[in-house]
């Protein structure tokens, strides 16, 4: 049976309506993101937070948040304790992509009281996707 | 005729509409899950999303629009012809907004999209989703159809009796119907590191909520869509033949069968708890039974 589009029902033009939003709040966002989007290198920022002790061992969160414009892949996130010349801990962690203003946390877990020594935290490296 | 009697069918007439345009909906979106849920689990996919820029997005939007579009002169979701150009746009948005609305679903049930997603990415990921699921909504008749003409033929060559080993043969019928359509699905997404990515991130109520999910969509398949002879399914009485019970007894065929497919390939073992069978089970028991309803369709 032929549709006229002219002569919708109620229930199809109020679904016509609907899908017309959605579609156009997507092309919206992503012509936003265009427009407010910039092509900077990644600009890699990570910060820390407290220590906690579960079963004789610390867990140290962190949160790694991509503030440059382009998408970094292959971020490396390295942690070092330094408790002595003698005690050293390392640490290592990976995350497939980091978008623009995207931000992802995780753990790093020592064996040793971080408080009682020096730790460092960095992003080693990126590559673009 | 009375005033009240015009009302009645008004409100009828109404209300058939309404009826038909969910119906027509849940139909595009059952095609679109059947087609969409492979590209789902791969996670080059999610990989490409995170990272293509806005205007790739703008442009791969504007060329899926145009194959829609051109799907719809001659095919569509809705069983009635888009005969002039506004009427095939209009089913195109539509068909677009159905499966990006499929995928933003599946991505945030499958824990893709959460707060911590940026929103390009969170775009990339739905615009490369979405083309998948909104093909499958504009293939959804005949992806399906085909499979429910067939099935009404044949039950007019046999009519259904009121015996009880008819009523037994079409239990195991639908049931191994379930079983070689989780099979497929399940065989070839079993093997893959995306089960163990996505089992990762599900907590336990994450798990009860993919497990309903499962359910309402194999029960929107088969049960609520109109392109396949739900009707008859919904007056069949016996054994496990109501709506209800049917999805639920072939939801566990398909988690069965997926946690068979996992042992088969080696991603559980026995020495593993009980929770990691359970855990990954439920997370490929999403498109087993997606595959199962599919099957179900060709009993």
């Amino acid at each position: 049976m032929p549709k006229n589009s002219w002569r919708r029902s109620l229930a199809e033009k109020v679904s016509f309506s609907i899908s017309l939003s959605i579609v156009g709040i997507i092309v919206t966002l992503i012509c936003y993101s265009w427009i407010s989007g910039n092509s900077n290198p990644p600009i890699l920022s990570i910060s820390q937070f407290n220590v906690r002790q579960v079963n004789s061992q610390y867990y140290v969160p962190f949160t790694v948040i991509n503030n440059g414009g382009e998408t970094a892949a292959s971020v490396e996130i390295v942690a070092k304790l330094t408790l002595s010349p003698q005690i050293v801990e390392t640490g290592r962690q990976q995350l497939d992509f980091l978008s623009r203003k995207e931000e992802r946390s995780g753990e790093f877990i020592f064996s040793h009281d971080p408080n009682q020594g020096e730790l460092a935290i960095r992003v080693a490296s990126y590559r673009l996707p | 005729m009375g005033k009240n009697q015009r009302n009645r069918n008004t409100r009828r007439v109404s209300g058939d509409t309404w009826r038909e345009e969910i119906e027509e909906i849940i139909s595009g979106a059952s095609g679109g899950f059947l087609f969409g849920i492979p590209l789902l689990y791969t996670m080059e996919v999610w990989f490409i999303g995170s990272y293509v820029r806005p205007p790739i997005l703008v442009a791969i939007l504007a060329i899926t629009f145009l194959i829609i579009l051109s799907i719809n002169r001659i095919e569509g979701f809705r069983p009635q012809e888009s005969e002039t150009l506004p009427g095939a746009i209009a089913e195109t948005i539509e068909t677009m907004a159905i499966g990006i609305v499929c995928a933003v679903i599946m991505l945030v049930i499958l824990k893709r999209i959460d707060f911590q997603t940026s929103l390009t990415e969170g775009l990339g990921k739905v615009v490369f989703e979405g083309v998948p699921f909104s093909l499958g909504v504009a293939f959804s008749r005949s992806l399906l159809t085909e499979n429910g003409a067939a099935e009404d033929n044949g039950r007019e060559q046999k009519p259904r009796s009121d015996n009880r080993p008819g009523y037994l043969r079409d239990t195991m019928a639908d049931l191994s119907a379930t079983l070689i359509g989780a099979l497929f699905i399940a065989f070839s997404i079993a093997p893959t590191d995306e089960i163990t990515v996505l089992a990762a991130s599900a907590s336990s109520w994450w798990l009860l909520i993919i497990m309903t999910v499962s359910l309402l969509i194999s029960y929107g398949i088969v049960f609520a869509s109109t392109i396949t002879n739900y009707e008859q399914r919904r007056q069949q009485q016996g054994l496990f033949q109501t709506p209800q019970s049917e999805t639920i007894i072939s939801y566990l065929i398909s988690l069965i069968t997926g946690m068979l497919m996992l042992w088969f390939f080696q991603k559980i073992s026995f020495a593993d708890s009980w929770y990691i069978w359970l855990r990954y089970s439920i997370i490929l028991g999403l498109p087993a039974s997606i595959g199962g309803a599919a099957g179900r369709l060709a009993v």
